[in-house]
């Protein structure tokens, strides 16, 4: 069943490459790149956060139950992220957003 | 140390373990999808209001989000040498790294603490308490209101992963947990984990934007 084993070796590479990771998002984003700065510190966040899971988190070496409600989590995410956020990127018959000057605190 | 005691639902002690970790993981999983239903506001409001978004978070001080970052990352790798030692029955040198990890916990407050003081004297405060700037645009308040909600929230869960930290700290010093009873220690190392990986994506939602 423990196919992999995390071993103290492993534990201090994974925790560098998360500090290279922040310092890599960091610097991305004094680049200036507009839109895609978003994007690429949000993908960064997602290599961490698999970094944290399998190694500090040891699902590297756990059944596959515990994995499936990762995905689930994540899918569920996807879900609820992506239908909210299809309302106001595709409103075209209603004004797409309040206006300030009528209720300046929504 | 006590042995651990098989409880008369289970087998084996192993599938015992199992259903404790996998119980874990789904407690983590709705904690997730709790901060979910909050990520999904901000990227609807920020799709409604992307100029105002990056004006009013931009006032936010880049430094101390990433010092905080660092703090995280370190206070989890701690708890993973942590939980790691306890597998090799080392508890006292457990104890110590969960206590080192509960002091990270402590630094990161304190940055947060220093940020929201900050705040609070520029009065960019939430939804109708705001008076940071004259007449804001209505995206700027919203800004603010989610970035206090989010962190906030994500401060009480930082406080509750030092209690549990500090808690497991101390029965491990006293004795209770080791190499084959461990565990509650592995589950309050996956809690703080989790603490930390929505700190990861709070910190370029809040700070990287300008």
């Amino acid at each position: 069943m423990i196919s992999a084993h995390v071993t103290t070796p492993k534990l201090v590479v994974s925790w560098l490459a998360l500090l290279v990771l922040t310092f890599l998002s960091f610097g991305i984003s004094r680049l200036g790149l507009g839109e895609a700065e978003l994007v690429i510190a949000l993908a960064i966040s997602v290599v961490k956060t698999l970094v944290v899971l399998f190694i500090f988190m040891h699902l590297v070496e756990q059944r596959f139950a515990n994995r499936l409600i990762v995905i689930l989590t994540f899918l569920f995410i996807v879900l609820l992220v992506t239908l909210t956020v299809a309302d106001p990127l595709t409103r075209k018959t209603f004004p797409p957003r309040p206006d300030p000057a009528a209720s300046p605190y929504p | 140390m006590s042995a651990q005691r098989l409880v008369e639902q289970f087998e084996s002690l192993e599938k015992q373990d199992h259903a404790a970790r996998l119980a874990m993981w789904m407690f983590l999983g709705s904690e997730t999808l709790l901060f979910g239903a909050l990520f999904a506001a901000y990227a609807y409001y920020r799709g409604m209001y992307p100029d105002e978004f990056v004006q009013a978070l931009h006032h936010n001080s880049v430094a101390l989000g990433t010092t905080n970052t660092v703090v995280l990352i370190t206070s989890s790798f701690t708890v993973a040498l942590g939980v790691h030692f306890i597998r090799e029955n080392k508890a006292r040198l457990t104890a110590g790294l969960f206590v080192v990890s509960t002091l990270f916990g402590a630094v990161f407050l304190v940055v947060k603490g220093i940020e929201y003081s900050h705040h609070i004297h520029e009065n960019a405060l939430p939804s109708g308490m705001y008076t940071f700037i004259d007449k804001p645009p209505a995206g700027v308040v919203l800004g603010y209101t989610l970035y206090w909600f989010m962190t906030a929230l994500h401060g009480l869960h930082v406080i509750a992963g030092m209690i549990m930290l500090a808690v497991v700290a101390l029965l491990c010093w006293k004795g209770r947990y080791g190499a084959h009873r461990n565990v509650a220690v592995e589950n309050v190392g996956l809690y703080w984990h989790l603490v930390d990986v929505v700190w990861i994506f709070l910190w370029p939602l809040f700070y990287l934007t300008d």
